[in-house]
Order: structure tokens, then sequence, then C-alpha cells
């Protein structure tokens, strides 16, 4: 389809080609699939783009940024972690997705595994009880966990330890919000086992427990992994509780988000800062959907199938 | 290696009664399998042999253990599924040694056993293989070895041919049964396949809607099937059943009669039961050879299937004096060269010495030939 | 058995090992199915009671008392707080339309926010789905691509979009301002941020609809489009008659999930910079009530306000659509 040919050579090249597409319209739709497909791309890369123009732009010409960089200030990919010690909110972010995620797991695997195996009276209210939970704005929990964390929650005389700034003030809260999801996800992975495979566990002399530990958890080792993969990507992602529940040094545990917020809110002029932190931002997750991306798919139709 | 008792098992699921007051006496070193259509309860049975289902009346002894409320570990039991049920994460060695590591053998004792196991199924040497990486029937075979390697008291195998192709099940069945009298194992064995049962047991069960119709051996069950359930279900293809009455003179009903003499307490509504292979077209040399043949009927012919060895001859048979009157299709087997056309009127006649009459509202056989005096047999259920 | 000596422990199994744990081991092994079931259940209703059954009770007990600063708990009022937010009287954060009613503009702005994003990531979701499903050179990292901005986290989703949007560096803002369809300063205008909000939220969340939408596709059974091929379907036809219907209940839930998450909105509007008293969601609402007044009671009570609107929403939604979606 060239466009910048004279008029009249224009005019019949798309005659010619109208009618092929008429006469074959495969050539058509892979033309239009095509153009789909780069039409996306670009939707969905360009915003990464523009975030490394403004990287690399020094301070003083980013007043005139175009959509080409004017030159290429590779400091900033230095300077980000001087202004601001952003590796230690990264680092934050990673430790306590990593810890959220064990949490979540060992948690979730063995309801999933009672979910998707057993039969026992209440079983679909028990699980329509834990949907229920992601109903609920992460607003609705805040107050009484804030309260409870500041040592503000007293039981039997005894109040509570104050824990703020602490992973144990974030960790409970990205569980509460993240187990219901991972709890669908294990309950169909379990629930795709044959019955066979436990049975013949346990007539070879296992018990119940054994062939769980076994049997079902190595082979339901795919949707593990889809869990862990998922949960960290949320964990990695969240920002209400990371935002409410920490005060913004990163020696108080807070994650990610105040690495970014705090070039935002308190290095306004520093844009070029911004962009290069925010690539680096993205860095761990990107990673992890390159590698894990059969996961990220398998595990959201689990959970989505299962509705 | 034990005598295996079921004594009154029932199993309830709310209100669907699945195995309904079922009692077998196996002895030991017995092959018996359990047969029936499908949501008979014959699973329901085996699973609760083994401790995988809880029954909810009823007891399980295993040799003189009483193991009804044993988890299955503990039974001294081995099983084969009819999924296979091979651990896909685990080798041919560690599937066939699980049993054994479980119970914390010596290496060595579980070296010897697991190559022993291999050599009995004929897998020497595949120990390092991945289940995915085998045949169908080099599985199946593995899962046979695992349950071998244990040296169980008895062992349980659930349809396990019915995910092989059709060669390979014939091929399994005979492997089965010389396994089995190399081993000399209790067996049960569940199957919906009658022709499964017919050749690889010393006795069959027959279970219809939870309860046992008949535990006899194979032939028994073909040639004097207790009711009209077993009747119907064992022997490919099935018998020709016809619902009539019973006549001062024999039986009678809108196609077919068959004269016979019997006492006065017959009951009246009675179902004549003739197998194929005991319907003969008149005229043909075996029909001639009959020391005590029937009335001839008369018939015409529907659909012929060549099965090479013989002919299945399909035969609508009416009563011509009622022209309204549906036709009964009676299925005749004759040998391959019988010169039969379609649309032929024949007649047919029956070796009265091998049909059976039932009752027909019980289902209970009253008896099996009509070369005597009939005289029900009140001992029958 | 006469192949192999019978082991001389093999009846003894379970007794060979003792110890307090081996006991409890049998003990687990002998309760019923249920009973086994609730045991191993135990863990996780544990921690869903303390991290989330109990917040959310404790929060509806709030609700029902007066605003407190000094006790944990002011007076009972029943439903005084519910009452008094519903009918505007009680004056919460700065509203955006009308002073009078808070709720009801933050109400607007999340309806508003949750239509125009759902049915974009809808559409732009399902064309992503349609390129993902077949296959071609080159689909891992097209895949990888479309997956990415679902990855990124919300606070450099944000960031991204005010720096496109940001007057001193943004390339956006310009030319559409020139169009008249942005503000001069255009994450402190209402309805701007809102545009911007969306844009970025449609940017991020399409790719979460493409997964689920391609998880329905690739459910479907290949041989029917031979079927419909040999009928003689065109592509649109078999797009329409055999495609459409078939991954129906794979697009409502999904529309589903992302309509409970779109009404949560919190994350982006702060990230983006556009504020909460720029753009009020619901759930800003909740917050910024919370922070700002301490009036810890009404934000309970809005908190539950939003979670019933979500839940009357998803019923309606479920009953509407039970057929496709359970």
């Amino acid at each position: 389809m060239s466009t910048s040919t004279p008029d009249t050579e224009d005019s019949g090249r798309i005659e010619r080609w109208v009618t092929r597409a008429i006469y074959r319209p495969e050539r058509l739709y892979r033309v239009l699939f095509y153009v789909a497909v780069f039409g996306f791309l670009f939707g969905t890369l360009f915003p990464f783009y523009w975030l490394f123009v403004i990287a690399v732009t020094p301070r003083e010409l980013l007043g005139t940024v175009g959509l080409t960089p004017q030159a290429f200030h590779w400091q900033s990919f230095v300077e980000v972690f001087e202004v601001v010690p952003f590796h230690m909110y990264v680092a934050n972010s990673i430790m306590l997705a990593f810890g959220t995620t064990a949490i979540v797991l060992v948690v979730a695997s063995l309801a999933g595994y009672v979910f998707g195996r057993l039969e026992f009276p209440g079983r679909r209210p028990l699980l329509l009880v834990v949907l229920a939970i992601s109903y609920f704005p992460p607003a609705a929990f805040f107050v009484p966990l804030y309260r409870l964390f500041a040592g503000n929650i007293s039981l039997f005389g005894i109040s509570s330890p104050n824990v703020l700034n602490t992973p144990a003030a974030l960790l409970p809260p990205f569980t509460a919000l993240f187990m219901p999801l991972a709890i669908f996800i294990l309950t169909t992975f379990y629930a795709q086992i044959p019955d066979g495979l436990e049975d013949a566990a346990r007539i070879e002399g296992t018990t119940r427990l054994g062939a769980l530990v076994r049997v079902i958890i190595p082979l339901s080792a795919p949707g593990v992994a889809t869990v862990a993969v998922l949960t960290f990507i949320y964990v990695y992602n969240e920002f209400f509780f990371s935002f409410l529940m920490t005060t913004g040094e990163y020696t108080d545990w807070s994650p990610l988000v105040y690495g970014i917020r705090n070039y935002q809110t308190q290095y306004t002029q520093l844009y070029n800062l911004m962009g290069a932190a925010s690539l680096i931002g993205v860095l761990p997750v990107a990673i992890l959907v390159a590698f894990a991306q059969e996961k990220i798919v398998s595990g959201l139709t689990a959970g989505a199938l299962k509705e | 290696m034990a005598r295996l008792t079921l004594d009154h098992v029932t199993k309830r699921y709310g209100d669907v009664v699945a195995v309904d007051d079922l009692s077998l006496d196996i002895t030991d070193g017995e092959f018996i399998t359990l047969v029936g259509p499908s949501g008979c309860g014959k699973s329901t049975t085996i699973e609760i042999v083994a401790g995988l289902t809880d029954a909810t009346e009823g007891s399980v002894h295993i040799g003189d253990r009483n193991v009804t409320t044993l988890p299955p570990k503990d039974r001294g039991v081995a099983m084969v599924f009819q999924n296979i049920a091979l651990f896909p994460h685990m080798s041919v060695f560690k599937n066939v040694s699980f049993g054994l590591r479980l119970r914390d053998y010596e290496t060595a004792e579980i070296e010897r056993r697991v190559d022993r196991a291999m050599e009995i199924v004929q897998l020497g040497g595949m120990g390092d293989r991945k289940p995915e990486e085998l045949s169908g029937g080099q599985r199946q075979r593995v899962a046979i070895a695992r349950a071998i390697v244990r040296n169980p008291d008895v062992f349980l195998m659930d349809e396990p041919l019915a995910n092989l192709d059709a060669t390979l099940r014939t091929h399994m069945r005979t492997e089965l049964q010389r396994l089995h009298k190399q081993l000399d194992t209790t067996v049960m064995y569940v199957t919906h396949d009658q022709a499964e049962a017919m050749t690889m047991s010393d006795r069959i069960a027959v279970i219809n809607d939870g309860t046992i119709q008949q535990f006899a051996p194979p032939l028994t069950c073909y040639n004097e099937p207790r009711n009209l359930f077993v009747a119907g279900f064992i022997g490919s293809p099935g018998m020709n059943l016809f619902d009539g009455t019973a006549t001062a003179d024999g039986f009678n009903s809108a196609a077919v009669s068959v004269s016979f003499d019997h006492s006065s307490d017959i009951p009246h509504k009675i179902t004549l039961g003739v197998r194929p292979e005991d319907a003969y077209l008149a005229g043909s040399n075996r029909a001639e050879r009959l020391s005590a043949p029937s009335t001839a009927i008369n018939a015409v012919v529907d659909v012929i299937e060549p099965m090479g060895d013989e002919m299945l001859v399909y035969l609508l048979c009416s009563d011509e004096a009622a022209a309204d009157a549906e036709s009964v299709q009676l299925l005749v087997s004759v040998p391959p060269e019988t010169d039969v056309e379609v649309d032929e009127s024949v007649q047919v006649v029956f070796d009265r010495s091998r049909v059976h009459l039932f009752e027909t509202a019980s289902g209970a056989a009253i008896t099996h030939g009509l070369d005597t005096e009939i005289t029900p047999d009140t001992d029958r259920p | 058995m006469s192949t192999e000596p019978t082991s001389p422990d093999a009846a003894s199994e379970t007794g060979r090992r003792s110890g307090p744990i081996a006991s409890l081991l049998q003990w687990i092994e002998g309760l019923s199915e249920p009973q086994f079931a609730y045991l191993l259940l135990g863990p996780v209703f544990l921690i869903l009671s303390f991290v989330a059954f109990w917040p959310l009770a404790s929060t509806f007990e709030m609700s029902l008392h007066a605003n407190s600063l000094t006790e944990p708990l002011g007076e009972f009022v029943g439903l005084d707080q519910y009452v008094r937010i519903l009918t505007g009287e009680k004056v919460l954060i700065r509203p955006l339309f009308d002073l009078d009613y808070p709720l009801q503009s933050a109400i607007v702005v999340t309806f508003l926010f949750t239509v125009v994003t759902v049915v974009f990531e809808t559409i732009i979701g399902f064309g992503q789905a349609l390129v993902l499903d077949r296959s071609f050179r080159g689909r891992r990292f097209v895949r990888v691509a479309i997956i990415l901005p679902w990855a990124v986290p919300i606070v450099i989703q944000g960031m991204i979009f005010y720096l496109m949007f940001d007057p001193s560096v943004g390339f956006a803002s310009q030319p559409l301002q020139q169009l008249g369809i942005l503000a001069d300063q255009p994450l402190n205008d209402s309805a701007s941020s809102l545009l911007i909000v969306i844009v970025a939220d449609i940017w991020k969340t399409s790719a979460f609809m493409a997964l689920l939408i391609l998880a329905g596709l690739q459910s479907v059974d290949r041989d029917l489009y031979d079927v419909a091929k040999v009928a003689g379907a065109s592509r649109w036809q078999r797009f329409r008659q055999v495609t459409l219907p078939l991954i129906l209940p794979a697009v409502l839930v999904a529309v589903l999930f992302r309509t409970i998450g779109a009404m949560r909105v919190y994350g982006l509007v702060v990230a983006s910079d556009a504020g909460c008293s720029t753009v009020p969601t619901l759930s800003c609402l909740v917050v910024e009530t919370l922070l700002s007044t301490n009036q810890y009671a009404t934000a309970a009570a809005v908190a539950f306000i939003t979670a019933v609107i979500i839940g009357v929403f998803v019923s309606i939604y479920i009953v509407r659509y039970a057929q496709e979606v359970v």
C-alpha cells in the first residue's frame, strides 16, 4: 500500500490491490492482522519508550524534550540511586513480595487441596465467603488493621504491639488481598489431578496427608508456581496498603511506591530521574513476565474458569 | 494370600443406595470378577474393600482380620486402576518401589523385589524411564508390577483394561491370567465387559442395582442364569427373550409357542429365553440332529451380519393371524456358509434342552432345558 | 503368594513408628473426610479471620457509632452515619460536582471511570486476545509486550502518565489542549484528570482482559471451526456464530472482575498526581475522610457503602448472567 507515488500510478495500484483483496480475502486479513499487531505493540510499548526518552534527556534540555532524545545522559541511571536510595525501596518491595508469596503459598495450598479434592458439608458456602472478601475495597480493612498495628487494640487488657513500619504491618493485609485469588487458582489445579493418583498413593501406603505431600503437591507444581508468580507481581504492584501503612522512609520498610513518590513530591524538577526510576522499578516484573508468561496465562485462566 | 469376606455391606449416598446388603465370600487364591452395567455399584464395592470409601453398614475381612475401619495402607491390598494412575513425576523404578520405600525397606531388598516384579511383567531394564515414555500396555504392566511388588494379600483391579485398545486388551487378558496362575493371590476384578469376566474368572459376581444377581463360575452363569438380568447381561449377543403365558400344553406368546409338559403350579406369566446358538433354521443339518426340537416358528429375515466364524441372522416373527400384532425380533446364529437372503421366509426351531424359562414378574429362573417334567424350584429366590 | 517370602513386618507397618508425631498422624488419618477438611481449613480461616473478617466486622461496628477522636468508639448511633451520608447532610471532603452531595459526586466519578474503562478494555482486550490466539512468528515477544503493562506497578503507571501530561515535559498536553480536549493544567482539572486516569487504566488493564478472553478462546474446540468451515460459513460468520457465543462466558467473567477492580480505584488517582481532590473516587472518599478529617466512623460507613454498591452491582450482574457465569 504505497501512498507516496504520483497520483496516476497510485490510483492504478490501489485499484489492483483492491481487486486482489476482493478475490483473495486471505491477503487482506493478513494485512489487517499485522496492522493490529503493530498497533497493539505501539500502544503498549510507547509509554516505556517515553520513559526512556525522558530518562536520558539531560536536565537542562527537559524543557524542550521531544519525541526523540536530543542527547544521551546515561548518568540518570546512576543519579537515581544517589538522590534517593531507590535500590533500598525496590529491595523492600521484593522482600515483602517474597514474604507474602511464601505465606500465601503455604496457606492457600492447604485450602486449595480441601476445596478442590474433598467433599464436605459447607464446601460451596465457605468458598463463597472467601470470594466475598475480594468485593470489599481495601479501605474497608484499613482502619481496624491500622489501629491494631499501631498498638491501639487491647484484648484481655494486653494491648497489641506497635508493629507499624515493620513487615508485620504489611504482610497481613497483602495476604488478605491475594489469598482469595490464590485459593481459587489452586483449587482448580488440585481438582484437575486424577483421583486415581491419590487413591493409588493411599493403597501403596501413604496417609491422606502423605498423599498430599508426596503426590498431589509435586504434581501441582505448575499451579503453585503460577500462584507464586501472580502473588509476587500483585504485591509488587500494590499501592493502597504500601502507601498508607508506611512512613515513606526506606528504613521503615517503605516499598517501591515511596521510592517513586519521593521523586514526584520532593524532587519535582528531576523529571529525568523519575523516568529512570520508573524504568528500573519495572525491570523486576518485566523479567518475571518474560520468563513466566505461560504461567501467568494459565493461572489467570484457572482463576477465571473457577468462577 | 488370604480369604476375602464381605459381610452385609451397604453404602448409601444420601438417599441413593449404591451397594445394598452385599455379601461375598472369596476363597484364598481365587480370581473373582464383579461385573455389571455402569452405576451398578461394582466400583463402590471394590473401593470399600480398598478402604477408599467407608461402608455405611457391614464389614470386610481379609484373612481373619477385620479391616472395615482400617485406612487403605494398613489393609494389605494392592490395586490397579482404570486410568493406570502411575505417578507422572516419578520414574518407573520409583513408581514400583513407592510402597516399599514408604515402609523403609532396605535398598538392596527394594531393588531385588522391583527387579523381580519387573521381570514378571516382562519390563526388565525399563526402571529409569518416565511413565510418559511408555506405551499404554507398558504403563499398565508397570501398574501391575507396582501392585505385585508388595506381596499383597489381595489384588484389586478396577477395570484395568478399559482404556486399552481392543488388541492390547485381549493380550493383557491372557497376561493377567498367566500372572494369576504364577502368583496365586486372591484377585477381585471389576469390569463392565462380560467377555472379560467370562474368560478370566474362577467365579463371576453379576451385580445390578447394588445387589448380587448371581455369584457362580462363568459357565454356570452362562448356562444356568439365575434370573432375567443375568440371562440378558451374560453372553454376546444376548439371549432372545419372549414374554408370554403358560398354557396347558406349554409356552404361548403372539409369535412364539413352545410346548412342554409341566405341573400345574407354574406361574401364569412367564418369559422364555433361548440363546442365538440354540436356535436353528429348520431343515439345516444342525436342526436335523436335534433330539427334541420345538415346533417350527415362522419368521422373515430382516438383517444378516456375517461375523466370519458365524453369521448372525436377525429375524422378525409375527403371528400371521393377528395382522396388527407387533413383530418380535429373534436372533439366530448360523454357520457362515448358510444360504439365506434378506426378506426370505424361514422357519426356526429351538433346542428344547437349551431353552430357559423365567417368571416374568420376579425374573427368577424356573428351569433350564425343557426335556423333563418341570417342577418349580422353590429354593430359587 | 509363592514368589516372595512375606515381609516379616508387613502387618506391623503402623506399629513400627511410634512417638507423639506418629500418633498424631494416625489420629488425623482416622478422621472422616469432613473432619479432615475442616482441620486443614483451620489455618486459612484463622488467618482470614485476623486479616479480613475481623477488620470488616470491626469497620462495620465502627460505622454504627459517632465519630470520636479520643475513644476507639463514639456513641452508638445506629444507621445514623449512613443516613447522613446518603442524604448529603454530612459534608465530607471537597466534593466535585455539588458541595451538598459529596457521596453522589464520588459515585458519579467512579461510575464514569468504571463504565468507560471497562468498555474500552473489553474491546481492546478482545482485539489483543484474537491476535494472541493465532500462531505467528514472534508471538512470544508480542505476548510479553501485551502482558507487560498489566505487570507495571500502579505507582509507575501513574508516573508514566504524569510525565506524559505534565505541562513542563509532557508531549501529550499541548496538542490536546489546542483541540480543546484538555484544560491548561490538566492534572488540576477534574474532567481532564479523569480522562487521563481513564487512559492510564485502559493502557494497563486491557492486558488483563486480553488474558482472560484468550483463556476462553483457547478452550474452544478447534474442530468446531472446521465444522463451520465445511458448512460454508464465512470468516465473519464463524466468528459471530461459533467463537462469540462460546467465549461469552469468559468475557462476562472478565468484565465482572474488571468492574470490581475499577470500582475500587485509588492508587492510580494518587500516583498520577491528579489527586483525590481532583478525581474523588469512592475509595478516595474513604481515605480522605479518614486521614484529612479523622472521622473514623464516617469513613467506615463510606467504606461499607462502597462495598454495598460493589456487592449490589456484582449481584445484579451474576443474577442477570447467571447461566453464563456460574
